[in-house]
C-alpha cells in the first residue's frame, strides 16, 4: 500500500506542476496583467486594435533580455516539464524494481 | 498569396531526396515484419531513443512547421501559450496513461477502451472517434505539404496533397509500423537540422548576439521590438478559461488521439515508454522555442524593413523570411525539413486509421478471421484509407492549426477521458464510459460542423446555456471548457448509478499499474472522481464569470 500511495500521489503532484506550467500559468498572466505590465496610451495606429490605453511588459520584470512572463512561459514548459517528467520517471522505475521483487 | 516566382531547382532536389529515402527505409523495414504484430506494432521491439524521437517528428508536424508560425504573427502570446499546453501535454500523456496503456498489451486505443470496459459497441464508437479526429488532422498536414510545393513551383496546392498523399500511403502500406517507426526516426533528424540551421542563420542577418542558438538567441532585439511592435508580449486578454480549454484540449486531446498513443504499444516495456516520453519532450520543447525565434524574427523583419505580408501568406512566412534572410541552399534545408515534417505525421494517421479498420472494426465484426488475412487486408486497407484521404484532404481548411485544434477538442472529450477513468478509476464501467464518450464527442463535434464547417458565430450557435459565453478572440476553443467537463461528470455519475465492471475487469486496473496481486482498495477511492467532478463544474462555472471583463 506504500507504494500505491507514493504513485498516486507523486503522479497527482507532478501532473497539478505540469497543468499549472501548461495551461494555468497563462491564465495567470492573463488575471495579474497588470502585475506583468505597465499601463500606456495606446500608439494612434493601433488605436482600432486596442482602444485609447495598452499595455507594455515592465523593463525591470525581465530575464536574458525577454519579458519575464514569456521566459517563464516557454522555459517552464520545456526545461521545467523535461525535469519533472525525469523526476517522475526515476520515482516510477523504483517503484516498479519493488514490484518485480 | 503568389508563388515564389521559379521553380526552386534545389528545394526540390532536397524535397525528392526526402521522399524516396522515405520509400527506400520502408522497403528496407519490410523484412522485419513476419507477422500482425510486426506491421501493426513493429513487434512491440523498440527502445526508448528510436521511440523518443519518433514521437517528436509525430507531433512536430507542419502544423508545427508552417502553422505556428503564422498562429504568432497573429499573436504571440496565444502561440505560445497553445505550445507550452500542447508540450507540457506530453508529460500528461506520460504520467496519466503512457506505461500503463503499454502494459495493458493492447495494438490501439481503441481495443484498449473495448478490453477495459469489456464491451464491443465501445470499441465501434471509438474507432468512429478515431476517424473523426485524424481525418480532421491529416487535412490540415497533408495542406501543409500542398503549400510547400505551391510556393516552390507554382502549382496548385492540389498536387503536393496529391504528390504527398501518394508516397506517404506508398511506404505506410508497405513498411507497416516498422517502417513508419524508422522513417519518423529519420524524418526527425532531417527536421531539426533543417529547422535549427537557417533559423539561426536568420537571426545572424538580423543581428541577435545568440544567433546559435536560437531558442534563447534575440534577447537583445527585444528592446528595439518593443519600441516598433509595443503590443508584441503583451498576453491576448481573452477570457482565462479560454487558456484552460486549451490546456484540457491538449492534456487529454493527446491521449485520445491513438496515433500518439500508438507510439508507446511498439515500445519493448514501461520503462522504455516512460523515457522516451522525456526525450520527445526536450526535443519538442527545443523545436517549439526555435520556433517562437522564428515568429519573433518574422514580426521583426516584416516591422523593420517594412514588408508587408498579407494574411492569406502566413503559413508561407518561414519560408518567405528564410528566403530572403538566409539564402536559397537554407531555404531548400528549410522546405525538405517542412516536407519531412508533414510526412511523418500524415503517416502515423495512416497507419492508425489503417489498424483501426481492419484490427478494431472488421477484426470484432469477424473473430474467426486468421492473422495472415487480416494482414493482407491490412495492405489493401492502408492504400485505399490513403487514398481516400487523399481526396478529403483535396478541399483543406483556411489554417491549418484551426483545424488540428477542434481534432484535439473531440479526441479529448471522446477518447482521453474514458481513457484516463479507465487506468485510474477501477468503478468506471462500459455505461458510464459510453455516456461520456458519446455526449462529449457530440458536443466537440456538432462544435465544429457549426462553427468551422457551417461557419455560424459560436455565440449563435443553438447551444443550451453556454453559447453565450462562446465570445471573443478564438470563442469556439471555449466548446472544449464544456465538452470534456461534461464527458467526465457523465463518465463518473452514470459509473456510480450503475452496477460496478466484474473483478476480470478491475482486475486489470492493477495489472496495467505493475502490480502482479489484486486488492479491491487500490485505484478505487471516492476522492478521485468526486474532485474531477468538483474541478469540471468549477470550469464550466468560470466560463460564465468575468462576462463583462474581456472583449467580445
Amino acid at each position: 500500500m506504500k507504494d500505491y500511495k507514493l504513485e498516486v500521489w507523486i503522479t497527482a503532484i507532478c501532473f497539478m506542476v505540469v497543468a499549472v506550467t501548461g495551461g494555468f500559468f497563462s491564465s495567470i498572466v492573463v488575471l495579474l496583467n497588470e502585475r506583468f505590465f505597465d499601463a500606456v496610451p495606446t500608439p494612434e495606429a493601433l488605436i482600432p486594435y486596442y482602444g485609447e490605453g495598452m499595455y507594455v511588459f515592465k523593463q525591470q520584470l525581465s530575464i536574458m533580455g525577454f519579458p519575464l512572463h514569456y521566459f517563464l512561459l516557454i522555459m517552464l514548459s520545456w526545461i521545467g516539464v523535461t525535469i519533472i517528467g525525469a523526476i517522475w520517471c526515476v520515482v516510477m522505475d523504483r517503484i516498479e524494481a519493488r514490484q518485480k521483487g | 498569396m503568389e508563388p515564389r516566382g521559379e521553380v526552386f531547382v534545389l528545394g526540390l532536389i532536397l524535397s525528392m531526396v526526402v521522399l524516396v529515402v522515405s520509400i527506400l527505409i520502408s522497403v528496407w523495414a519490410r523484412r522485419f515484419t513476419r507477422n500482425l504484430g510486426d506491421y501493426y506494432v513493429a513487434g512491440r521491439s523498440i527502445g526508448a531513443v528510436n521511440n523518443g524521437l519518433a514521437m517528436v517528428s509525430l507531433a512536430l508536424s507542419l502544423t508545427t512547421f508552417l502553422g505556428l508560425t503564422a498562429l504568432i504573427l497573429e499573436g504571440v502570446y496565444i502561440a505560445v501559450a497553445v505550445y507550452a499546453s500542447f508540450t507540457a501535454a506530453f508529460i500528461g500523456l506520460m504520467i496519466l496513461a503512457a506505461p500503463y496503456l503499454r502494459r495493458h498489451k493492447s495494438f490501439t486505443t481503441m481495443a484498449f477502451i473495448s478490453e477495459r470496459y469489456g464491451s464491443k459497441t465501445l470499441r465501434y464508437i471509438s474507432v468512429v472517434v478515431m476517424l473523426i479526429v485524424s481525418v480532421l488532422y491529416l487535412a490540415g498536414n497533408l495542406k501543409g505539404i500542398g503549400i510547400v510545393f505551391f510556393y516552390l513551383l507554382g502549382v496548385p496546392e492540389v498536387v503536393g496533397i496529391i504528390v504527398g498523399g501518394l508516397v506517404v500511403t506508398l511506404y505506410v502500406t508497405v513498411g507497416g509500423m516498422y517502417g513508419v517507426t524508422y522513417n519518423q526516426t529519420f524524418q526527425t533528424i532531417v527536421l531539426l537540422f533543417c529547422l535549427m540551421f537557417p533559423v539561426a542563420i536568420v537571426l545572424k542577418t538580423l543581428g541577435a548576439a545568440g544567433w546559435y542558438f536560437p531558442p534563447l538567441g534575440y534577447g537583445d532585439m527585444v528592446p528595439l521590438m518593443s519600441q516598433i511592435v509595443p503590443h508584441y508580449f503583451w498576453p491576448m486578454l481573452v477570457h482565462p478559461v479560454t487558456y484552460i480549454a486549451i490546456f484540457l484540449g491538449s492534456f487529454f486531446g493527446i491521449i485520445g488521439l491513438p496515433h500518439f498513443v500508438m507510439r508507446f504499444f511498439t515500445v519493448r516495456d514501461a520503462r522504455e515508454a516512460r523515457w522516451s516520453t522525456v526525450l520527445c519532450v526536450f526535443l519538442v520543447g527545443l523545436v517549439n522555442t526555435t520556433v517562437f525565434a522564428t515568429g519573433f524574427a518574422a514580426v521583426y523583419y516584416m516591422n523593420t524593413q517594412g514588408v508587408d505580408i498579407p494574411t492569406a501568406g502566413y503559413d508561407y512566412m518561414v519560408f518567405i523570411l528564410v528566403d530572403a534572410l538566409a539564402g536559397q541552399g537554407w531555404l531548400a534545408l528549410a522546405v525538405a525539413g517542412s516536407v519531412a515534417a508533414g510526412l511523418s505525421t500524415v503517416a502515423g494517421l495512416l497507419m492508425i486509421m489503417g489498424v483501426g479498420l481492419i484490427h478494431d472494426l472488421y477484426g470484432a465484426i469477424k473473430p474467426d478471421v486468421d492473422d495472415e488475412k487480416k494482414l493482407k487486408l491490412s495492405y489493401a486497407t492502408m492504400f485505399i484509407v490513403g487514398i481516400l484521404v487523399i481526396i478529403f484532404s483535396l478541399n483543406p481548411p483556411e489554417f491549418i492549426l484551426k483545424a488540428i485544434m477542434w481534432a484535439f477538442g473531440i479526441a479529448a472529450a471522446g477518447l482521453g477521458v474514458p481513457i484516463v477513468l479507465g487506468i485510474w478509476w477501477k468503478r468506471t464501467n462500459k455505461y458510464g464510459a459510453g455516456a461520456g464518450m458519446v455526449v462529449g464527442t457530440l458536443i466537440a463535434f456538432l462544435g465544429w460542423i457549426m462553427i468551422d464547417y457551417m461557419g455560424i458565430n459560436p455565440v449563435d450557435i443553438p447551444f443550451p446555456f453556454f453559447a453565450k459565453y462562446f465570445y471573443g478572440p478564438l470563442g469556439f476553443i471555449k466548446v472544449t471548457a464544456v465538452a470534456v467537463p461534461i464527458s467526465f461528470i457523465l463518465t463518473i455519475v452514470v459509473s456510480w448509478l450503475t452496477p460496478p465492471p466484474g473483478p476480470e475487469l478491475q482486475r486489470q486496473v492493477d495489472e496495467m499499474h505493475g502490480w502482479t496481486d489484486v486488492d479491491p482498495k487500490r485505484y478505487n477511492s471516492k476522492g478521485l472522481p468526486i474532485t474531477i467532478i468538483i474541478l469540471s463544474v468549477f470550469v464550466m462555472w468560470f466560463m460564465t464569470t468575468l462576462y463583462d471583463v474581456f472583449p467580445k
